[in-house]
């Protein structure tokens, strides 16, 4: 696993089933950040953008996990977050139907694909929502 | 009393500092939810009341409420703070790191917002894409048959009894109108004088044109003969086109005078008549001009829009766009 590379903290999940789980993600995913060196701004990206993860998460699925993981890429260290869920189709319909949507107030998915580096999304109607996204360290 | 309390009640001494104190109303509960939750962070640190901090924002910009309020509220409940700890490093360290956390879902639409004015210039370029093959099509294609048909009619009275010829005169006449229509037609929708000459040009045309039909004086000067993007040059033609149009058809102006001053920087371009006027600030009178569309255009292209009018006394639609940079308009 790319986190190895980072010696004492590996990848680690966080079970998501209300808004108070938030909390201990966005502290696991600060800590994380802050040890690889991103900025205070970029940990406040990320932090946002967990929030945002969860939320998505207990409104269209009810619960899921937070994965959070260091990567590194021809010298460049990041990290990157897995939202993941067992919800029903409908729902990731709904969900997937938010990023196109410019009209709106510009949060939710829509708003996490602007704040990190990377986003994908992959969604099929029984194996649920997974949001990978990753934020890189600026050079 | 605020600087702003000032401005307002010189314009209306009796209603709008009601109306001021009903907005910090409004917003007090905000402050009182703010201090309560920048308290708590600079008493624990700990990322629940970031998150709390987070959530009140998001809450606040769903609510409609605008970045400065948001400034204003911090602002605010940083003044609650006694003096010295209010500079005390760590504290005031703190107190930016809550703010900061505060703005992100500003951030985040902020963001949206520009990536649908770059969705909205491309999506202007592709329609004007669209627009300018049709003129053409309608132009050289539909020109060009109409031209062989000509050629073949002109065959076809040499064959038939001299009788007959008259009837085909009506044709060729009828023939050629077509060909006029279609020509300004396809002109109207895109002056080739613009691709060809830029906008200076291409306004004296237009003007030119819009006099002949109109009977106003139009005077056109600028000092754009240098050329601007074709997104630039086709936005203020259009903006120019509409502003002639609103002066000949609801100002009833009898002069107008077309300003085109660009600096490698910034383009402005003024459009002046001595028409009717009308009250800016009466926002249901101006909806119905025109000026919707002049205003998206601006914003399209990042730029700004003043409207100087008064009744009786003229309009002038100025706008201002800015060149280079990351929109890559330079004045080459």
């Amino acid at each position: 696993m790319a986190g190895a590379a980072f010696g004492n903290r590996m990848d680690l999940s966080v079970p998501v089933g209300s808004s108070n789980d938030v909390v201990g993600a966005r502290r696991e995913g600060r800590i994380m950040a802050a040890r690889l060196g991103l900025s205070a701004t970029e940990a406040t990206l990320v932090a946002a953008a967990i929030s945002e993860l969860a939320r998505n998460i207990v409104d269209y699925a009810g619960h899921g996990e937070i994965h959070l993981s260091p990567v590194s890429h021809k010298g460049r260290r990041g990290m990157t977050i897995v939202a993941r869920d067992q919800g029903p189709g409908i729902a990731d319909i709904k969900a997937a139907g938010q990023l196109g949507n410019t009209t709106s107030d510009g949060l939710g998915l829509p708003g996490v694909r602007r704040i990190m580096d990377e986003f994908d999304i992959a969604s099929g109607s029984r194996s649920g929502t997974t949001v990978t996204v990753t934020k890189w360290k600026r050079q | 009393m605020s600087a702003l309390t000032l401005v307002k009640r010189q314009n209306s001494p009796q209603a709008l500092p009601l109306e001021i104190e009903a907005a910090q109303e409004g917003n007090a509960a905000l402050v009182e939810r703010y201090w309560f939750l920048l308290q708590a962070y600079l008493a624990d640190g700990d990322e629940l009341s970031l998150t709390r901090g987070y959530e009140f924002a998001r809450q606040a910009l769903m609510e409609g409420h605008g970045l400065l309020e948001l400034s204003e509220i911090h602002d605010l409940a940083l003044q609650r703070l006694p003096v010295d700890a209010r500079f005390a490093g760590p504290i005031h360290r703190a107190a930016a790191a809550f703010f900061a956390e505060c703005l992100s879902p500003f951030e985040m639409s902020h963001r949206g917002a520009q990536e649908g004015a770059r969705a909205l210039r491309h999506l202007n370029e592709v329609l004007e894409g669209e627009l300018k093959r049709i003129a053409h099509v309608l132009h050289d294609e539909a020109g060009q048959l109409l031209a062989l048909v000509h050629i073949a009619v002109g065959d076809v009275a040499r064959e038939v009894p001299p009788q007959a010829r008259g009837a085909l005169k009506n044709v060729e006449l009828l023939l050629t109108q077509i060909e006029t229509e279609l020509r300004s037609l396809s002109h109207e929708w895109r002056p080739t004088v613009l691709d060809h000459l830029g906008l200076v040009p291409a306004l004296e045309v237009l003007s030119g044109k819009v006099a002949k039909r109109t009977g106003m004086k139009i005077h056109v000067n600028g000092n754009a003969y240098t050329r601007m993007s074709s997104t630039v040059e086709t936005a203020l033609y259009r903006i120019v086109q509409e502003a002639l149009n609103n002066a000949a058809r609801h100002a009833q102006a009898g002069n107008v005078r077309i300003e085109v001053q660009c600096t490698p920087h910034q383009v402005t371009c003024s459009v002046r008549d001595d028409g009717k006027g009308f009250d800016p600030t009466r926002k249901l009178q101006t909806e119905g001009l025109g000026l919707t569309g002049i205003r998206e255009r601006v914003a399209t292209l990042g730029g700004t829009l003043r409207l100087i009018s008064e009744p009786s006394n003229g309009t002038t639609v100025q706008v201002t766009i800015p060149l280079g940079g990351r929109h890559a308009n330079s004045c080459s």
